[in-house]
């Protein structure tokens, strides 16, 4: 099971002629989809956070809350 | 903030969707859109994790760089006001002339 899975990685980077295959659009690669929107998540997190503190500072700084 | 000194957090941080933000995330997704393209899939529907992600970045970026520009006009501005407080004498308040007093006489030709 490791061994499939660590072939498919390899697969995936290799430039081997033996074991290189087209990218296949009907089979993602559910890894790289999940990290990409788990870091879209995390970024819009990190933002509305930001924002948040910004405008809090503002306010404690200019005394009007 | 990174480039930001702690004086700048006096400023009103912008908003959520600001002008940079916007800009910057079109722009992202349009990259995301071409990348589709040059790889001839169908520019809106393929990659859609793509687009989210590229979109999302080019926001974040934006917002940065819309704070980053508060501040910079922010300090231009006071250097501006400290400089006219310090030489008065280079900036004389005028009467303000009224437009009858500027405009040239008209002359109707019929």
């Amino acid at each position: 099971l490791i061994n499939e899975w660590l072939l498919c990685t390899l697969e995936l980077f290799s430039r081997n002629s033996f074991i290189a295959s087209k990218p296949d659009p009907s089979k993602p690669n559910m890894l790289r989809v999940g990290l990409a929107f788990g870091s879209t998540a995390v970024l819009w997190a990190l933002l509305f956070k930001q924002h948040r503190t910004d405008v809090h500072e503002y306010k404690t700084r200019n005394g009007l809350e | 903030m990174g480039l930001l000194p702690d004086e700048a957090k006096v400023l009103p941080p912008p908003g959520i969707v600001n002008r940079n933000s916007v800009w910057f995330g079109l722009c992202g997704w349009a990259t995301a859109m071409l990348h589709n393209s040059l790889n001839r899939r169908p520019a809106l529907k393929a990659g859609v994790h793509r687009q989210a992600l590229f979109t999302t970045v080019g926001w974040f970026i934006g917002y940065h760089l819309t704070k980053y520009e508060n501040y910079k006009y922010a300090t231009l501005d006071r250097d501006m006001n400290e400089y006219m407080r310090l030489h008065p004498e280079q900036f004389p308040e005028k009467e303000p002339k009224t437009f009858a007093e500027i405009v040239e006489p008209f002359h109707p030709i019929r």
